[in-house]
């Protein structure tokens, strides 16, 4: 046996061979294409003020909505490794007359430094970027990409929103998963037709390859172009939902985004995300969270009255009179009153129906408090 | 007693001398030293000076100085010679003149990696600078990756973690390629056969990327003693490597015991087994004290000889924590505290396989008992060195069983004792392993028109078939990846499946505990349904075997029995590559499935292993493609035996085989499998069978096939030359598996084989 017909042993089948596209290579394939400003939603608070309440760090003051480039990738690959390549880079921005969408691909792998060259070029005349999921995959493989074509990757050290988690902290209690396409059906109201699945472009782009039918692209493009709208729409609702929480409308939003703000140390913000939930099955721990964000800010007080609230509302079974409980025993010194809130705790938590280890530890908290205020009581009163 | 009072009592013992073949006594080593070489960092000096070390051992000494003159470097010496100075010295000293400098240690298991690393640390935290020293395989936090990457001095790792964490995603790790100064690999005598063609090819790899960022690093290697480790390190790197064998580590006295199980069946030739022999010999060490290592080959004599020695030494609560079993398969945790009691002195014996043989930190032992040869002097001298004090005596007992190879050893003692026979062999540019690699290289970086891979042969015909195959895309020069797939998760350099069963224990309800692993292709003979499983000398019952999700639930019980699972191979024909026919006999070569099916199990009684009956096993197959070579028999040949004898002949020639064919092959006696069929349903003729035992195959049976009569005629030197009657393990096979004719109808076969055929 001769090698090549060993490597056909160890490879297996045999398939057709086709001859390599014929392609010049000092430049890439780019499309423009202009969106009209009508698709965007309208802002109702500078951009620059809000985005820093999204997520932490990062973020310039005053950051202009048209000073932000847009990017996702189209790739060889979707696990990554120095042998994935960006066959395309879809890049965005806005502009006076609306939304600007350049793409641009490598028709071979001799034309990726176009690409690379053409969006470092871009990146250097915006002051951030906006990706969706960006920060664990665009980014990390064009960084890698300018590193295998010996060029300085600094460019992509842009300030950096990436969606994915913006989005994600404030709708995945509601939704689950959180991707592109079922954020624009579910959030933004506008699903997609279609549209070619992502894990199928790696293939689009072999065949063409093999067969030089550019054609079979321009379903990757349409893809991409979307992907691209979709990520200045989708910021641009995000912002009017943190500046005007009223807009989310659903109870889990609002808990996210009130958990999202406290992370990001925004208490007042959480607050009043708080506030807006409606009557039902999460007001009670809305309240709660109130409360606690209230302590924890020094307004005792206020946090004392969503507790009677609660109670005289009847919600949030024990947790009202427990955290009185430790409010007047702590804050207030009252031991009688505390004394009385445990009591009632404990009566609440004697409900058969409640079982379990949870509640069991629980009750174990309690009686313990319930013991040391006794103590403390009983000594209050020999010193009378 | 002490060792030497017990070496005294031995051998007035005449019971126990009459089972001796030889008893060696290694002199006292004294210890050469040589002083620091002039280029080490003063700092070094100073910290070493703070221990106590004024000078180096003469081999420290002198791979410091080629380490330090530019050169490749391998070094041999035996366990607990301090070797890890060898290399440490030379990485530390350059780190501390340029802090850039970076050095990636390798070692063959997670284990071993993180027994080095808390040795260097404590080497840094008196150099008292700001060197770091991490550990990056399967087990480091997604969170402290990027810290690795980007700030570690030296990272420790392992083969299987370079070639698929750490090559492929390279970009990540520039800090490293750009400023790495060198690649310490330790215990290279393990890359052998399938595993060291892999980590050849990783190597190519790995020096690939270094050219690509301009990074020249020097090798620093380290091998137990075998004859050719030169070569191997060679072959390894692809680069001409310096010897540094003059050992300088004192050692005291040593006895070395062959011990020959007495012979039970004289007709037979049946010897008395290796567990009860071992039973005696480690629980005389421990009921007098001296701190001993068992080595047994398989798990289950571990667990098996772990309880006997448990039960020896149990305290009115049933605790036995002085004796302690260790193996695969016990969680890490519990492997770390077992090597701190036995530094500690706290554990006074020990049974292992073969997981404690490498350089794991456990201290010097008084005793080491071999429970069965090891597979490789390598092997054997590695585990022997576990006992060995540098002023004291220590003694090892090595316990033949009535397998071939140990039979052999036993009876030929100065063929271990002397120098090493034993070439550790692998082959880089085996075409399975080669093109696997370049698959993996060329995602790496692409190739470019004119670009060598290391030393492979051929590359641009590799590269043009690759392109052929639209794995690559040619275009201006060169070859770019063109495939969606991630090439490097397509190999395993172990060539052993990747999937894992975890052991679950539900004996107490509420509360289930994972208490170890195994792998896919064990699993089924030792966790099948109704299987007493062993762990630490515990038994426990397998209730359930849920082999999709890979979950074996296993309950506590008392078993006064084990269980031994009898393994079905059967083959089915995929294709045939090549076949030659003459005088009747067709050697050829093909595609097989090979299927494992475990039906049924024994049940054999502790202590007196009766057999107690049997069981039935209801599990999937599990199939393999792979390589194969046969010969079949001639139809008169054939004929002119009664069907019993034709199976013993057979059986006698597959024995042979499987003795002579790794020598030939140049891989471990694993990594091939040898079996006849007296109607195959291959051939539809009595067939004589050698495959690559391991997915998709490297090669072997390719090679045995070119071979054409040589492994045939040396089968037939060994049994014509061997003087027994009628079999012997070191030939066809003991009586009692090949029956009173096997000898002299393998022999007759053989004979018929080779004049035919050649």
């Amino acid at each position: 046996m001769n090698l090549r017909d060993k490597l056909r042993a160890v490879a297996g089948e045999k398939k057709p061979a086709a001859p390599p596209p014929e392609t010049a290579h000092n430049d890439c394939w780019r499309r423009d294409t202009l969106r009209g400003a009508e698709s965007l939603p309208a802002l109702n608070a500078p951009l620059g003020d809000i985005v820093p309440l999204m997520q932490p760090g990062e973020v310039p003051a005053g950051l202009r909505p048209e000073r932000i480039l847009y990017l996702d990738t189209e790739t060889t690959g979707l696990g990554g490794g120095a042998g994935t390549v960006a066959f395309e880079i879809g890049l965005g921005w806005e502009t006076s007359e609306g939304f600007a969408i350049r793409q641009l691909v490598m028709r071979d792998y001799p034309e990726e430094r176009w690409l690379l060259r053409e969006t470092e070029a871009l990146l250097s005349r915006f002051d951030a970027v906006c990706t969706f999921n960006g920060s664990t995959f665009d980014l990390p493989l064009l960084r890698s990409r300018f590193l295998m074509n010996r060029m300085d990757p600094a460019c992509l050290d842009l300030p950096h929103i990436d969606l994915v988690h913006i989005a994600r902290r404030v709708f995945r209690l509601r939704l689950g998963h959180c991707n592109l396409g079922r954020l624009e059906e579910v959030i933004l109201g506008q699903p997609r037709q279609g549209d070619l699945p992502g894990s199928e472009v790696p293939q689009r782009f072999f065949t063409y390859l093999k067969t030089g039918e550019f054609g079979l692209l321009e379903e990757v493009l349409a893809h991409n172009e979307q992907d691209v709208a979709s990520m200045c729409v989708l910021l641009r609702h995000m912002v009017r939902c943190y500046a005007n929480p009223e807009l989310l409308g659903h109870a889990e939003d609002l808990l996210s985004m009130g958990a999202a703000l406290e992370h990001g140390r925004h208490a007042a913000e959480a607050r009043r995300c708080y506030q807006l939930i409606p009557a039902g099955r999460l007001h009670a721990m809305g309240q709660l969270r109130l409360a606690a964000n209230l302590r924890r800010s020094g307004a005792r007080g206020d946090a004392k009255e969503v507790w009677l609230g609660m109670i005289r509302r009847r919600e949030g079974g024990a947790q009202p009179y427990i955290e009185l409980a430790k409010h007047y025993e702590h804050v207030e010194r009252d031991i009688p009153a505390a004394l009385e809130m445990t009591v009632k705790a404990i009566a609440l938590l004697s409900e058969p129906s409640l079982q379990g280890e949870a509640v069991q530890t629980l009750r174990n908290a309690l009686q313990y408090r319930y013991d040391r205020l006794a103590r403390k009581a009983g000594a209050s009163r020999k010193d009378t | 007693m002490n060792v030497d009072q017990l070496a005294e009592v031995l051998r007035r013992d005449s019971s126990f001398m009459e089972n001796v073949v030889r008893w060696e006594e290694l002199p006292v080593r004294p210890a050469v030293y040589a002083p620091f070489p002039e280029g080490l960092d003063a700092k070094l000096r100073d910290v070493l000076a703070a221990r106590g070390i004024h000078q180096l051992y003469s081999h420290q000494a002198s791979a410091v100085e080629a380490v330090l003159r530019g050169e490749d470097v391998v070094v041999v010496t035996p366990t607990a010679s301090g070797k890890t100075m060898c290399y440490n010295l030379p990485v530390l000293s350059s780190i501390l003149r340029d802090p850039d400098s970076r050095a990636l240690y390798l070692f063959p298991t997670k284990a071993l990696s993180a027994d080095q690393v808390s040795e260097l640390y404590d080497m840094i935290q008196q150099c008292g600078e700001d060197i770091k020293t991490y550990t990056y395989d399967g087990d480091t936090p997604a969170a402290a990756r990027r810290a690795v990457r980007q700030a570690g001095h030296i990272v420790v790792t392992n083969p299987d973690m370079l070639h698929s964490g750490i090559l492929p995603h390279h970009t990540k790790w520039v800090k490293l390629f750009e400023n790495l100064r060198y690649i310490v690999i330790d215990e290279i005598h393990t890359y052998r056969g399938v595993f060291g063609s892999n980590l050849a090819n990783v190597l190519r790899r790995l020096m690939r990327l270094c050219a690509f960022y301009g990074s020249r690093p020097q090798f620093i290697l380290c091998s137990a003693t075998i004859a050719n480790p030169q070569e191997l390190a060679e072959t390894l790197t692809g680069r001409p490597v310096t010897l540094i064998d003059n050992n300088g580590a004192p050692m005291g006295r040593r006895h070395f015991v062959f011990y020959n199980p007495p012979v039970i069946n004289q007709q037979l030739g049946i010897r008395k087994g290796v567990i009860p022999e071992a039973r005696r010999i480690s629980g005389m060490l421990l009921k007098n004290g001296i701190q001993a290592i068992t080595f047994a080959r398989s798990r289950l004599t571990v667990e098996v000889l772990t309880r006997y020695l448990k039960d020896m030494v149990r305290d009115p609560m049933g605790n036995a924590g002085r004796v302690r079993g260790y193996r695969g398969g016990y969680l890490p945790t519990q492997r770390r505290e077992i090597e701190r009691g036995l530094r500690a002195g706290q554990i006074d014996a020990v049974v292992s396989t073969n997981a404690l043989e490498l350089g794991i930190d456990i201290g010097a032992l008084d005793a080491c008992v071999l429970c069965g040869y090891p597979g490789t002097i390598a092997s054997a001298w590695q585990q022997a060195g576990r006992a060995g004090r540098r002023k004291d005596t220590s003694i090892v007992f090595f316990i033949a069983s009535s397998a071939a190879i140990d039979q052999y050893i036993v009876n030929h003692p100065d063929y271990f004792l002397k120098k090493s026979p034993e070439n550790a062999l692998l082959n880089p540019d085996n075409l399975y392993v080669l093109l696997s690699h370049f698959k993996c290289a060329a995602f790496e970086l692409p190739f470019e028109d004119g670009d060598g891979f290391g030393n492979a042969p051929a590359p641009e015909e590799l590269l043009d078939f690759l392109t052929e195959e639209h794995i690559l895309h040619h275009v201006d020069g060169r070859y770019h990846w063109s495939a969606e797939d991630f090439p490097a998760s397509e190999i395993s350099l172990r060539s052993a499946a990747s999937e894992n069963f975890v052991i679950i224990d539900q004996t107490d309800p509420a509360h289930h505990r994972v208490i170890g692993e195994m792998d896919r292709f064990t699993a089924p003979m030792l966790l099948h349904e109704n299987a007493i499983y062993l762990h630490e000398g515990v038994t426990y019952q397998v209730e359930k075997l849920d082999f999709d999700a890979c979950k074996a639930f296993i309950r506590r019980v008392e078993s006064a029995y084990y269980t031994d699972a009898d393994l079905n191979i059967s083959l089915s024909l995929l294709d045939v590559e090549e076949e030659v026919s003459r005088g009747g006999v067709t050697r050829a070569l093909g595609e097989v499935k090979v299927t494992a099916l475990v039906t049924m199990f024994k049940k054999i009684r502790f202590d007196t292993h009766e057999n107690l009956g049997f069981g039935h096993v209801r599990l999937p197959e599990t199939d393999m493609h792979t390589t194969a070579m046969w010969w079949t028999l001639p139809d008169d040949t054939a004929a002119a035996f009664s069907s019993d004898t034709l199976k013993n002949g057979m059986l006698g020639v597959t024995n042979l085989l499987r003795i002579v064919a790794p020598l030939y092959l140049m891989c471990a006696p694993q990594d091939i499998a040898v079996l006849y069929q007296v109607k195959s349903p291959i051939t539809d003729k009595p067939t004589v069978i050698l495959y690559d035992n391991c997915p998709g195959g490297v090669g072997l049976s390719q090679k045995a096939f070119g071979m054409q009569g040589l492994l045939l005629r040396e089968c037939l030197n060994i049994v014509t030359s061997c003087a027994c009657e009628n079999g012997c393990p070191s030939c066809a096979g003991p009586v009692g598996e090949i029956g009173m004719d096997g000898k002299a109808t393998a022999a007759q076969l053989l004979r018929e084989l080779v004049r035919r055929s050649t």
